[in-house]
């Protein structure tokens, strides 16, 4: 593995770390909103939360590249004002990969949410407690457990993101370019050998992930 | 439960079915082939009764392709390296090859860009920010705008503003988006965009030698009617498409 | 205490919850049938609940005023709760359980971490996890963290029902402690008679979610208002009495200065509450020889007819009731004013120990 191959690593684990933990105050935000209560909007925003997963990645980018580009809602503002780019910087990076991995982070806290018993959030309001407190020191802690293991699925994701990313980060080594993005370029031009060597570092990643992830799921966080 | 199976068996029916009748040549051709050789082919199918498929991207991309044994009649590079890879492997007929196209490279800018390029050396300057490149290592208009800013010895300067992209009409869109501030393209992809205008021409005295090689897939599915289609490619009627398009015409 | 519930309308699954009343009382029970309402009840007075149309005032302040558009937030109303399935936090251990409401502001008296857990005597379980508590301990711990919130009032949902006999009768004296040392009033939901007799000293019967009757037990037992209450109620006579003497598992109890003869309770109070159901009395005339232990010379203060059966008001050294059938009253020839002997079978005498 060469010098730039491990910044390509590094990179990425850096950046799908910092675009987890970037996601989870508003993944755990919308996840608390669709557990509890009914509100109008409800399954239209069910549906949208959902959408990353199931739509192609490409097309994904493709709306952010809309969006977030200079001629672009939110992008235009940000050039204009603020003199900010998104697209092809590793700020389009971490873009695409929040979101295509928060749905899965939403999911898994959102069903987390939904198993703690509302009995207790109540009795600790009738305990004097406001609703941030009830929050963090009753529901979060129960549903941890869950979240955390939505945290390590998303976490696994954004390592592998490829069609949102190469939509609006483009493939530049050092500042842009993701494992998975490397892989591919190596194979299109023909590198085999790097490209394989990258691909055993990302069978390595993924697996681990997931293996965390799924240790959470599967045990209880009960205090002994 | 029935009716699931109605419906599947319908929808089977519009799956394409290979026809009796006429013969399907396919064709790998550089991206920024795309506009002229789609005329191309429709005057060529009414006459022959063949179909023309096309598979356009970075010759590279293609290259790679034929090499992993894709079944490709026709292959139409937009640089000699591309199709010299192939000869050595043997994957091409040498007979075939004809070398009929030529381009040259342009700087092209979002339409309403406020920066004035007028030469390579401008865009060394601080505001250019951001130049769109098909992927220098590879695609071969990236490769031509490599070369020729290297021979000006500007390439140091510029490479670390290059965004490379996957072949030469994804740089025309970056460049149509406004995401980036400049690009290296194709005179006739210039032509194409109108959300792009041109800041500069490459002279053909500065600028690499483009050239844009054409040859018979060895192996290939269909080699009669690609031999045709070959043939029809470096005739006259083909060339004064091409001429239209922009593409400059040898011999 | 004053516990002011005034037009309360609540729509539930299958009926409305309307209300409309004052407690008073120390410990006042909320009785009736499971799926009367109580629980929903409770969750509107500690705020966990909207109505459609309520008013609610304790002491004076105003917790809730639909008219208004004025509800206090749960956590201000200083309500301590402790609800049928305790609700203990499985994530947090014994000791952080009771100190969670410890900093409300709440405006009720504070009682010391140590006072508590010494009269509900739970203080070898501070390091424990909730999961490893027994039902009993869980029960005194929820009902110690609703205590150290220092709440004004205290809602219990039917504080003793997931028990068994021998855990029920060991748990009431400690609901009876926290009534009577730290004399916070206690709101107790009930379907079973004899929790609301062993701790109540008012009562609100509560059917189909209409209050069928309120007041004081005694009264409520003795003079149900209508036949749904009497029927729910079931028991007709109530009568506090004393424990003299307990020989061989048979207790002799002094009610009114007649001496009677009853199943001794397990506890060992003195002061009790006998509960004879009219069904199990029974009316002769001449006195034969019988097993019955308690045998009443008893004078007949009033018949009243209801349906199929007459209830007969007695005066035995104390005010019995009997329920006997209109063919009986009718050949016997029962009249008012007429002396007669009522018998009572031991074991129909049920002692509630206060």
């Amino acid at each position: 593995m060469t010098a730039i191959e491990w910044q390509i690593v590094g990179f990425t684990v850096w950046v799908a770390a910092l675009s987890t933990v970037i996601i989870l105050p508003f993944g755990l935000a919308l996840a608390w909103a669709l557990a509890r209560g009914n509100w109008p909007g409800k399954s239209l925003v069910e549906t949208l939360v959902t959408l990353p997963l199931v739509m192609p990645p490409v097309a994904v980018g493709l709306i952010l590249l809309q969006v977030f580009g200079r001629r672009g809602a939110v992008g235009g503002f940000l050039h204009d004002r603020l003199d900010l780019d998104i697209i092809f910087t590793w700020r389009a990076v971490l873009l695409a990969l929040g979101v295509m991995s928060a749905p899965l982070l939403i999911r898994s806290a959102r069903v987390a949410f939904e198993e703690v018993n509302p009995r207790l959030e109540q009795i600790a309001r009738t305990l004097g407690a406001g609703g941030w407190r009830v929050f963090f020191t009753i529901t979060v802690p129960l549903a941890a457990r869950g979240i955390v293991g939505g945290m390590l699925l998303a976490f696994a994701r954004a390592l592998g993101e490829f069609g949102a990313t190469i939509m609006v980060a483009g493939y530049m080594p050092g500042k842009t370019a993701t494992l998975s993005l490397a892989i591919y370029e190596n194979v299109q031009l023909g590198q085999d050998a790097h490209a394989f060597r990258l691909l055993g570092v990302s069978v390595v990643l993924a697996f681990a992930a997931v293996w965390c992830s799924g240790f959470f799921l599967r045990r209880k966080i009960t205090k002994t | 439960m029935r009716l699931f199976f109605v419906i599947i068996t319908a929808g089977a029916c519009w799956l394409p079915l290979p026809s009796a009748y006429s013969v399907e040549i396919t064709v790998f051709a550089a991206a920024s082939l795309t506009d002229s050789l789609k005329p191309i082919a429709a005057t060529y199918e009414k006459t022959s009764g063949d179909k023309i498929i096309f598979n356009f991207g970075a010759s590279s991309t293609l290259a790679r392709q034929i090499k992993a044994g894709a079944p490709a009649d026709i292959f139409f590079s937009a640089d000699e390296a591309q199709m010299d890879a192939l000869a050595n492997r043997d994957l091409i007929d040498p007979a075939t090859r004809k070398d009929r196209l030529g381009n040259s490279l342009v700087v092209v800018v979002p339409n309403d860009s406020v920066l004035h390029i007028k030469s390579a050396g401008d865009l060394t300057r601080v505001d250019v920010k951001r130049i769109a490149l098909a992927d220098p290592q590879a695609v071969p208009a990236g490769v031509y705008a490599r070369a020729w800013l290297e021979k000006l010895q500007l390439w140091p300067a510029i490479q670390p503003k290059v965004i490379p992209t996957e072949n030469v009409r994804a740089a025309l869109a970056a460049v149509a988006s406004g995401n980036v501030d400049a690009g290296v393209v194709y005179k006739t992809d210039a032509a194409i965009s109108k959300n792009v205008k041109i800041a500069c021409e490459v002279p053909r005295t500065d600028g690499p030698d483009i050239r844009y090689p054409m040859a018979l897939v060895k192996g290939a599915p269909q080699p009669e009617a690609a031999k045709k289609f070959l043939d029809f490619l470096a005739s006259e009627e083909a060339g004064q498409v091409f001429a239209r398009y922009g593409f400059l015409l040898r011999q | 205490m004053s516990l002011l519930l005034k037009s309360i309308s609540l729509p539930l699954a299958n009926f409305t919850l309307e209300v409309d009343v004052e407690m008073r009382g120390r410990v006042t029970a909320v009785f009736g049938p499971s799926g009367a309402g109580k629980t929903s009840l409770l969750d509107l007075i500690a705020g966990l609940r909207a109505a459609r149309s309520a008013f609610i005032q304790l002491d004076g302040t105003v917790l809730a005023d639909t008219v208004k558009n004025f509800s206090t937030p749960t956590r201000r109303r200083g309500i301590g709760y402790v609800p049928q399935d305790l609700a203990l936090f499985p994530h947090l251990s014994v000791r952080q359980n009771l100190l969670y409401g410890r900093n409300s502001q709440a405006a009720g008296p504070a009682f010391t971490f140590e006072h508590v857990t010494e009269v509900l005597e739970i203080q070898p379980l501070m390091a424990r996890g909730v999961t490893e508590l027994s039902g009993g301990e869980k029960q005194r711990v929820a009902l110690a963290r609703a205590l150290l919130a220092s709440p004004r009032l205290l809602l219990l949902d039917e504080p003793l029902a997931s028990l068994d006999l021998a855990l029920k009768e060991k748990i009431i004296p400690y609901l009876a402690r926290v009534r009577d040392e730290f004399r916070i009033p206690m709101l107790c939901v009930t379907h079973d008679r004899f929790e609301a007799l062993a701790l109540a000293d008012e009562m609100v019967v509560l059917v189909h979610g209409k209050v069928m009757q309120a007041g004081p037990v005694a009264e409520v037992f003795a003079r149900p208002a209508n036949a749904a209450v009497a029927k729910f109620v079931g028991v007709e006579t109530l009568r506090p009495g004393r424990i003299l003497s307990v020989n061989e598992g048979l207790a002799t109890v002094n009610v009114n200065g007649v001496m009677l003869t009853a199943l001794a309770p397990a506890t060992a109070s003195r002061d009790v509450l006998a509960c004879i159901r009219g069904e199990d009395v029974v009316l002769q005339r001449d006195t034969a020889v019988s097993s019955v232990r308690n045998r009443l010379p008893a004078r007949i203060i009033s018949l009243r007819p209801e349906g199929a059966l007459v209830r007969v008001e007695l005066d035995a050294g104390f005010p019995l009731f009997a329920l006997v059938t209109r063919p009986a009253c009718a050949e016997l020839e029962f009249h008012p004013g007429e002396t007669i002997t009522a018998l009572i079978k031991t074991p129909a005498i049920h002692l509630v120990p206060r």
